[in-house]
């Protein structure tokens, strides 16, 4: 058990690897048993996730599990695992999507089964690494890695303009991650080490850190993607099959944000102070121009591509609110937009299993002949929409909040405001789609006699479910495990003195000036 | 009266066991008559056994031998075991395309054997004019295998275009040999390396330098002096493509390093300049031609041009900080050292993933000599040939960058080592120049992955070449993984160099 105990973080971050290592060459002939073992190796991981929630202390908010190994140049680049609260749920959420994704897809796929699995299980090891990694050439090596199986997906298994939606989705994203290395470049050439720690300590001019700021911003921001960056969004996302259109709306997305929190955020302060207000509007021009879109679209998967677009800009105003209340709510809307969107992308891969269409106008009253599948999506979009109890509404409600009271952005009240508009337009577009497709009478002879949920399809849906109605009545279960990290994290954004590149020390600790005054921008000394 | 020097027989046994097998070779296929063709392959597979037990059973003194015209120390041994290993590759490759085409070229080994013997040479020398003779021997060799098809039209122009350009190089590199011999007195490096250090050279010093450094930039085809290269890759038969993209290039700068280091300290200045514009084109140009082009052939000479390209910044991070501080000795410097080593981690995992991609290449071609050369050849190959296209596509993702892989750690430190140099807009432009490279090696695994299969698939298989291309690439994924062990070697190597 020793060996599980003190390795647990390598382990559940390469048991995947393993999985499709046997995969590729043992069962590269035999679908059926590739698919089994894929799904068993995923709960494997599930259940080592598990472990890892249940080991956490999450009073100190530390980074815990450190697996530290010297990797190369005389251990200045090492091999650096660990785990604090941002890490665990997110962890979690990919472990729990894994077996989902792959049970889900044991039906829609019919050609090159255990390449798939294999890539899939790959997948799941790249993204995980990304979020314990501590050693930024470790996390740079994860985070491109992540492309390699994500473009095969999209690119093998897509629709019709695959290929295209591949090379935009691979290119877009090492765009940004190419200056990311510069940047990364640069730190190590100033610190001498990869460690993320060593990085935290960096004395760096305010110029230097809102260059490197905007390298890495720049990162993690398609990543998201931030408004104008999200063009490859829609098109991955209509064009990935199922499984890739969960995994990418379910984690990769959380990638930039978790980026943006974890190493923008903390290593460069004063130029995360300086860019917030940019960051926070954009974040809202995010959620009102997704919100608008999606409202326009006839196609279920891009209305739900969009919805994404406008949920994950709430995480990015929640995290430049620059609270820790609104960053906590920020990580928790991660969770359930995670649970919540990657539960629409596979009713919705459903019903195309069914109909092979996606068009809503060929749709309507398909709530006579399946109520159940009727009534988990009901409970998915509401989840999705932020209706109280179910998890949606948690984060949305924390990220208002702590914008609300947040002093350092200008104009936060404002910007609440206008945010607030977005839920109202989630919830038009979102109930809208709902009345399409479900309610009034069954239009087409096509709609009529479709098969309501088999058993399989139980089995992936009832776990998110759970989770959804489980998060939005005890949001506590994860907001105590995620608070004290956050707050750690944040720790470099609120310490005093903190010199911005306009030359002022900030005068006095943020939080101790009323939050009435609102306007931020000039505090008084 | 010449004074004959004392030959230190040990050090010099693996060139003589590489020249003897090549004579060896090539007279038994003269004169025996029952002979196989696989009995060739494998005669020079165990000479280039024996060369490498020679070397690791044998060890010399390091230093000067033959009276300071050659160096034999642990860079020189580190190149040696590349270019055998490579050779070795390359005469696997070959006999298999051979018996594939149903076609006998038994001056294929010999010729082998004797490109590696010039690129030991030319690595090794301390004297212009082993130089010289090692960068004739190995380009000899090289245009009469480039010229393996001696039916087809395209294989013997690329032949002709080579030689020609090839002489036009070694006269350039001859001149200014001999400018040089003029100005120093000796054609040592060490002759050179004195008139250097004082500055007192003048302007026909620089103008020798100029010309020797344009027979360098011709041998690794360095933007402007690259012409040659796209239709010479084309023309030649993929396996004799796959060394010359490798082994050529990793000869050519083993040399460079060498004659830039040893001979040169003192005269960064005049080298870096010009050096500096010519990287920027070399890596720029290279990639922004590969972009467009349909033939796989070609778009690896456009990419190996690249790859010259960032090779050359390794070159300058080297001259950088003697440009800074003309007396401090270069092995004092930390950021010659780190750029040294990175060069060599480089071309090594340079030569893994290009082996690896050309023998994929090689054997997929049809009898009769046609060759997959296009990209749309490989349309579908997944479905076919699932090995061969994942070493295919690790080759392609590699090349491209991608960390995990050999390639990444390469460009990581090389990329390093300019920014420590303070070179930090090369080193930029270098990484922009990779992302624009993901773009055309994608393709290839696109089109092998993506696509559907062509009407008349090109379905050439031999489990030699691909077992060993399999290799190649998992070596490709193991250094990119855990380089620290082989990057520990490369620093030492250079090390040795620097004294």
């Amino acid at each position: 058990m020793a060996l599980v105990s003190d390795h647990i973080l390598s382990l559940v971050t390469f048991l995947p690897l393993a999985g499709a290592l046997v995969i590729l060459l043992c069962l590269a002939r035999r679908p059926t048993a590739a698919g089994w073992l894929a799904c068993g190796v995923a709960l494997a991981d599930l259940g080592l996730a598990v472990l890892l929630w249940l080991g956490y202390d999450p009073v100190p908010g530390t980074d815990q599990f450190v697996e530290r190994a010297a990797w190369f140049l005389g251990g200045r680049v090492q091999y650096h695992l660990a785990c604090d609260g941002i890490s665990l749920v997110l962890v979690l959420l990919t472990a729990l999507l894994g077996p989902l994704v792959i049970l889900s897809t044991k039906s829609s796929l019919s050609q090159r089964v255990p390449l798939f699995m294999a890539m899939a299980l790959f997948l799941q090891t790249a993204m995980i690494g990304t979020f314990l990694a501590r050693d930024m050439l470790l996390f740079y090596v994860f985070w491109e890695l992540m492309l390699i199986p994500m473009y095969f997906l999209i690119g093998i298994w897509g629709g019709p303009r695959r290929i295209y939606a591949a090379v935009k989705f691979f290119i877009f994203t090492m765009a940004g991650s190419v200056f990311m290395l510069v940047a990364i470049l640069y730190c190590w050439f100033k610190a001498g080490t990869m460690d993320l720690g060593a990085w935290l300590a960096l004395d760096l001019t305010p110029t230097e850190q809102l260059w490197l700021f905007a390298a890495f911003a720049l990162a993690f921001a398609i990543k998201v993607p931030i408004w104008p960056l999200h063009t490859w969004l829609p098109d991955a996302h209509v064009e990935a099959p199922t499984a890739g259109s969960v995994i990418l709306a379910g984690v990769l997305l959380k990638m930039g944000t978790y980026g943006l929190l974890r190493y923008a955020m903390p290593l460069f302060p004063a130029a995360a102070v300086t860019a917030a207000p940019v960051l926070a509007v954009l974040g809202v021009i995010g959620i009102v121009f997704g919100a608008l879109v999606a409202w326009v679209q006839t196609d279920v998967k891009k209305l739900v591509a969009y919805s994404s677009v406008s949920h994950l800009g709430f995480v990015v105003l929640g995290l430049f609110s620059l609270t820790a209340q609104g960053a906590t709510g920020g990580v928790f809307q991660m969770l359930a937009h995670g649970l919540s969107t990657g539960g629409l992308f596979l009713l919705v891969g459903i019903l195309y299993e069914r109909r092979h269409t996606r068009e809503l106008a060929d749709f309507g009253g398909l709530a006579h002949g399946m109520p159940a599948y009727a009534s988990v999506f009901l409970i998915t979009t509401l989840a999705s929409i932020g209706l109280p109890g179910l998890c949606g509404f948690v984060g949305e409600f924390l990220i208002l909040l702590g914008t609300f009271g947040s002093s350092q952005l200008p104009h936060a009240k404002l910007l609440v405001a206008v945010a607030a508009t977005g839920v109202i337009l989630g919830a038009i577009y979102m109930l809208w789609m709902y009345q399409k497709v479900f309610l009034g009478p069954l239009g087409s002879k096509k709609n009529q006699g479709l098969p309501d949920l088999a058993l399989r399809e139980w089995f992936v849906l009832v776990p998110l479910v759970v989770f959804m109605v489980w998060l939005g009545v005890g949001p506590n279960l994860v907001l105590a495990k995620v608070g004290p990290s956050v707050e750690r994290v944040l720790e470099p954004l609120t310490a005093p003195g903190l010199v911005l590149p306009h030359g002022d020390p900030r005068p006095a600790p943020l939080w101790a000036v009323p939050a009435v005054l609102g306007g931020g921008g000039e505090v008084a000394p | 009266m010449i004074t004959v020097p004392p030959v230190n027989w040990p050090a010099l046994l693996p060139y003589l066991v590489i020249g003897g097998g090549g004579l060896v070779v090539m007279l038994v296929d003269a004169f025996v008559r029952t002979l196989r063709k696989d009995h060739l392959t494998a005669l020079t597979g165990l000479v280039f056994l024996g060369a490498a037990i020679a070397m690791i059973a044998v060890k010399p003194e390091p230093g000067p031998q033959l009276g300071g015209m050659l160096t034999v120390q642990m860079y020189t041994r580190f190149f040696d075991f590349l270019l055998l290993g490579i050779g070795l590759v390359t005469t696997v490759y070959g006999s298999a395309v051979y018996s594939q085409d149903g076609d006998y070229r038994p001056e294929f080994y010999p010729l082998v054997l004797f490109a590696v013997l010039g690129m030991m040479v030319l690595v090794a020398a301390s004297d212009l004019l082993i130089l010289f003779l090692g960068i004739e021997t190995m380009s000899l060799a090289v245009y009469a295998l480039v010229c393996g098809r001696r039916g087809e039209l395209r294989s013997s122009e690329a032949a002709l275009k080579y030689l020609l350009l090839g002489s036009f190089a070694s006269a350039f590199l001859l001149m200014g040999a001999a400018l040089l011999y003029g100005c120093a007195g000796g054609t040592s490096y060490a002759a050179l390396a004195a008139v250097g250090g004082t500055g007192e050279g003048g302007p026909l010093f620089a103008v020798g330098l100029g010309l020797v450094l344009v027979g360098f930039a011709f041998k690794v085809a360095m933007v402007p002096f690259h012409m040659w290269t796209p239709d010479v890759y084309d023309g030649a038969p993929a396996h004799v493509t796959g060394f010359m993209a490798t082994a050529v290039k990793a000869a050519a700068f083993g040399a460079l390093i060498r004659f830039v280091t040893i001979a040169l300290p003192g005269l960064a200045a005049h080298w870096s300049g010009l050096l500096t514009v010519l990287t920027v084109l070399t890596m720029t140009a290279g990639n922004l031609l590969a972009l467009v082009q349909a033939s796989i052939k070609r778009m690896l000479a456009y990419s190996s041009i690249a790859h010259a390209g960032y090779l050359l910044l390794g070159v300058l991070a080297i001259l950088a900080p003697a440009g800074g501080d003309p007396g401090r000795p270069l092995r004092e410097s930390a950021v010659v050292q780190a750029a040294g080593s990175g060069l060599l981690f480089y071309l090594l995992g340079y030569c893994l993933m290009n082996l690896a991609a050309f023998g994929v290449i090689s054997q997929l071609g049809r009898s009769g000599g046609v060759e997959a050369d296009q990209v749309d050849h490989y349309r579908g190959l997944s479905g076919r040939q699932p090995v061969a296209a994942a070493v295919l596509a690790v080759a392609m993702f590699s090349l491209a960058g991608i960390p995990g892989t050999v390639g990444f750690l390469g460009k990581f430190y090389l990329f390093e080592a300019a920014i420590r140099a303070q070179l930090v807009p090369l080193a930029i432009w270098g990484v922009v120049n990779s992302l624009l490279s993901v773009y055309y090696y994608l393709r290839v695994v696109v089109v092998m992955y993506m696509s559907d299969d062509q009407t008349e698939p090109f379905d050439g298989r031999n489990w030699e070449t691909i077992l060993l291309a399999g290799c190649l690439a998992a070596l490709v994924v193991l250094l990119g993984v855990f380089p620290a062990a082989v990057h520990g070697l490369t620093s030492l190597a250079f090390g040795t160099m620097l004294g």
